[in-house]
């Protein structure tokens, strides 16, 4: 059994490579959330701005993960 | 439904066709609001911001007026307490005045009726005493013909007993 | 892979659903094939969100109001938001006063056309092939490049960029060509694909979702599995919901990262 009949076999093997893409950005925006809503805890104040400041971080996050889909959508 | 025929990478490679399109879209979209919507939109807010700065000045300069006036009353009615309760003070004074007089007015008069009624009273003493001495002097007169048997002749020793009989009676009534 | 599968057995009874593929993005010219101004399924998307936006715009700045009714508070909500939430509060006043227009331009064009995923006629995001975000990217690209020239000065700007204050020479040697390439390169394409990627995604998830439902629902022979066609619709109905939400979502987020990116290139206030 070499490797070419494993993939045909089981599918595409981008599809693990994007659901292995898909755990890093997870967990850095679990902790972006995370922050944010413990700094606005701490200070109420400046909720408006740490907002702002979240969702900017989200983005950057968010395109990481959505590099790992462009390249499974460009390998099939 | 066909095979599908294109690979993953024809979806980052762009037709001609769409970006002409698509800067054609951008072109007009980008045009329109610049030249058209955002100018309108800013001529709005422009517009009622300076009729909310127009009417708040307006409130401005009406309430300061409310508070000029209100402090003219306010001063007004301070005078006014001030007046009147000199006025108060100065009537209650005369008051006073005015009751002292009639005091000592009432006083003197009083006294004056008192000292009219005392001395009217010695002119009727006096008066009494006159009338009494010659109906006395007479009645003494007669009784003491009468008693003497004989009338007296003389009006000498008449007026000489009469006079002796007056002097006793004024030292008796003195004493 | 599915796909070649239920092509095979297109003349047998429906083993499959038709699960949306690639080819979704990539349609075939319906006009003017050919030449340069061929229209096809997404162009012409294109063009009725383009006329539909500018018809509501236009009408609703034509009939401004001083005391404002009901559609243009909406308007004019959306329009302070970008204002002030989106320009104000990134680049402060002066700075951000000549670049209101386009960022609201950017925001309320990519709104709607990311909107138009949901519509039930078109079904297809407007910005959902390549080249639409890139346009967009490539405004924001030339727009922070010349803010730059003209505030720092092309140089300074490049040696702010390439060698920051405060970086010790060795780190500076790898720091370098990172920055140029992210300022050259990496900006552009992360706005891009951003938008792009999300589109594609979302179009995928809502379509797989129907595309389940039409099959388990209606078409399958089974009846035993119809239970398991409304749960996929109710799949669809959270996933249309989220589509909306990651519209306006990756709007604000291209219209925010522009101006952040410009104001980048202006020097910064103490």
């Amino acid at each position: 059994m070499d490797i070419i009949t494993l993939a045909e076999v089981a599918g595409n093997i981008s599809v693990l490579g994007y659901g292995v893409a898909a755990i890093g950005p997870g967990i850095g925006m679990g902790i972006l959330v995370g922050k944010a809503l413990e700094s606005t805890a701490r200070q109420p104040e400046v909720s408006g701005r740490i907002q702002t400041l979240m969702f900017i971080g989200l983005a950057m996050i968010e395109l990481l993960g959505l590099l790992g889909f462009v390249a499974f959508v460009m390998a099939k | 439904m066909p095979l599908a025929e294109k690979s993953g990478i024809s979806l980052f490679l762009p037709e001609t066709y769409d970006i002409v399109w698509s800067l054609v879209i951008l072109v007009v979209i980008a045009v329109c609001f610049y030249k058209y919507v955002m100018p309108k939109f800013q001529a709005v807010f422009d517009a009622r911001a300076a009729k909310i700065e127009g009417r708040m000045a307006q409130a401005e300069k009406a309430q300061k007026d409310a508070d000029e006036a209100k402090k003219k009353y306010e001063d007004q009615l301070s005078q006014a307490r001030v007046e009147a309760s000199k006025i108060r003070d100065d009537a209650r004074a005369e008051a006073s005045h005015i009751i002292a007089d009639a005091r000592s007015r009432a006083e003197s008069d009083a006294a004056q009726i008192t000292e009219n009624a005392q001395r009217s009273i010695e002119s009727q003493q006096k008066q009494a005493l006159v009338s009494l001495k010659g109906e006395v002097g007479t009645l003494a007169t007669a009784l003491a013909g009468k008693i003497l048997g004989s009338e007296l002749s003389s009006s000498a020793t008449q007026t000489q007993m009469l006079d002796k009989m007056i002097d006793e009676m004024d030292a008796d009534s003195n004493k | 892979m599915v796909s070649q599968v239920s092509a095979q057995l297109v003349l047998a009874t429906k083993t499959g659903p038709e699960l949306p593929s690639i080819d979704d993005f990539l349609p075939d010219p319906i006009l003017f094939q050919g030449t340069p101004f061929a229209i096809n399924r997404i162009i012409l998307i294109r063009i009725v969100a383009t006329i539909v936006l500018l018809l509501v715009m236009c009408i609703t700045a034509k009939r401004a109001k001083l005391v404002p009714g009901r559609w243009q508070g909406l308007i004019e909500t959306l329009l302070e938001f970008v204002r002030d939430n989106i320009v104000y509060q990134v680049m402060g006043e002066e700075r951000g006063r000549r670049y209101v227009p386009m960022i609201t331009t950017l925001f309320f064009t990519i709104f709607a056309f990311n909107l138009c995923g949901v519509i039930p006629g078109m079904n297809m995001a407007a910005t959902a092939t390549v080249t639409m975000p890139l346009v967009f990217a490539l405004w924001t690209f030339v727009q922070y490049w010349i803010a730059a020239c003209r505030e720092k000065g092309f140089f300074k700007y490049l040696r702010g960029e390439l060698m920051p204050p405060g970086v010790p020479l060795p780190i500076d040697i790898i720091l370098g060509p990172i920055n140029l390439l992210e300022v050259l390169i990496i900006r552009p394409f992360s706005l891009t694909v951003r938008l792009f990627a999300n589109m594609i995604a979302g179009h995928l998830l809502v379509a797989t979702c129907l595309a389940f439902t039409q099959f388990y629902l209606i078409e399958s022979p089974n009846w035993g599995i119809k239970p398991v066609g409304a749960l996929w619709l109710l799949g669809g109905f959270a996933f249309v919901c989220f589509e909306m939400f990651v519209a306006a979502l990756q709007a604000y987020v291209f219209a925010i990262l522009s101006t952040v990116y410009i104001n980048q290139s202006y020097p910064e206030v103490e």
